[in-house]
């Protein structure tokens, strides 16, 4: 049975730079869908990143700034940019040279998706 | 909260999986329900009730899944509202553990799973060669090798 994730992870992995897209659940950090490279390990990035996307959410709303819209961690030899939408989010790995512009509008948009499918957040 | 253990060569291993995974409890437990190290529990009573359990859901999804699929299941996930189990089978030169953890919203059942897998491969590695495999208990030996267990862990052996 095809994914309803299929053309939101389509249309992230089409930007050049982005070599991994993660649909994954915010709160358990498992798998729902994901275009992965070969060798890649989508269940340790899953796992690592919706934590950290979590605790980015929560950390935000604390400190009364809101909901967190877009989040992107840069790292030597790439970044990790991800949006959530509902119960889910959408994780991309990309090479630091991928236009960050391009995946932010990308990921913006696939977010009303994620949330059509995810249900409502905590 | 401390950590406790029968052999000292378990403790990095699970202390490292307690700090990374963010988990409030753990225990590790041979099939039989003896203890072999806890993390997070305050009393022996305790250990002794959640070692019994543990090894009863166990051998009962195992069983479960010879019937259903042919083969043991070897992991089991129960969410709760604010706290979720986990409970799965570590395999190592010696023989077959249970392992048991409890956590909260600090933590992730991906991210449990992911340093399980971790705390697995380093109980192998930390386990010295010349450890005896774990042979089954014996009911004359039971109650003994679980006190005995038991007041290692809560400090009056």
């Amino acid at each position: 049975m095809a994914s309803p994730f299929g053309a939101v992870l389509d249309s992230v992995i089409r930007v050049r730079g982005v070599r991994a897209a993660i649909v994954a659940s915010e709160r358990d950090g498992i798998v729902v869908d994901a275009i992965l490279q070969i060798g890649q390990s989508g269940d340790r990035v899953a796992a690592l990143a919706a934590a950290l996307y979590r605790k980015a959410r929560l950390s935000a709303g604390a400190a009364g700034m809101g909901a967190v819209s877009f989040m992107q961690l840069e790292a030597p030899h790439g970044r990790i940019c991800a949006v959530g939408g509902g119960e889910l989010v959408l994780i991309v790995v990309a090479e630091s040279s991928v236009n960050v512009g391009l995946v932010r509008v990308e990921l913006l948009r696939a977010a009303g998706a994620l949330t059509a499918a995810g249900g409502a957040a905590e | 909260m401390t950590m406790t253990v029968v052999e000292s060569w378990i403790e990095k291993p699970l202390e490292r999986f307690v700090r990374d995974a963010g988990v409030e409890l753990a225990l590790l437990l041979h099939p039989s329900g003896q203890v072999l190290a806890q993390h997070g529990f305050a009393r022996a009573v305790d250990v002794m009730s959640a070692c019994a359990l543990a090894a009863g859901i166990h051998a009962t999804a195992g069983e479960l899944g010879r019937m259903l699929n042919g083969r043991p299941f070897r992991g089991l996930h129960h969410a709760g509202r604010t706290r979720q189990v986990f409970l799965a089978e570590a395999a190592w030169p010696r023989g077959t553990y249970i392992f048991l953890t409890v956590f909260g919203p600090d933590s992730s059942l991906g991210l449990v799973r992911l340093y399980f897998d971790e705390l697995a491969a380093g109980l192998v590695a930390a386990a010295p060669a010349e450890l005896p495999s774990a042979a089954p208990a014996l009911e004359g030996n039971f109650e003994r090798d679980l006190n005995r267990n038991l007041a290692v862990l809560f400090g009056r052996a």
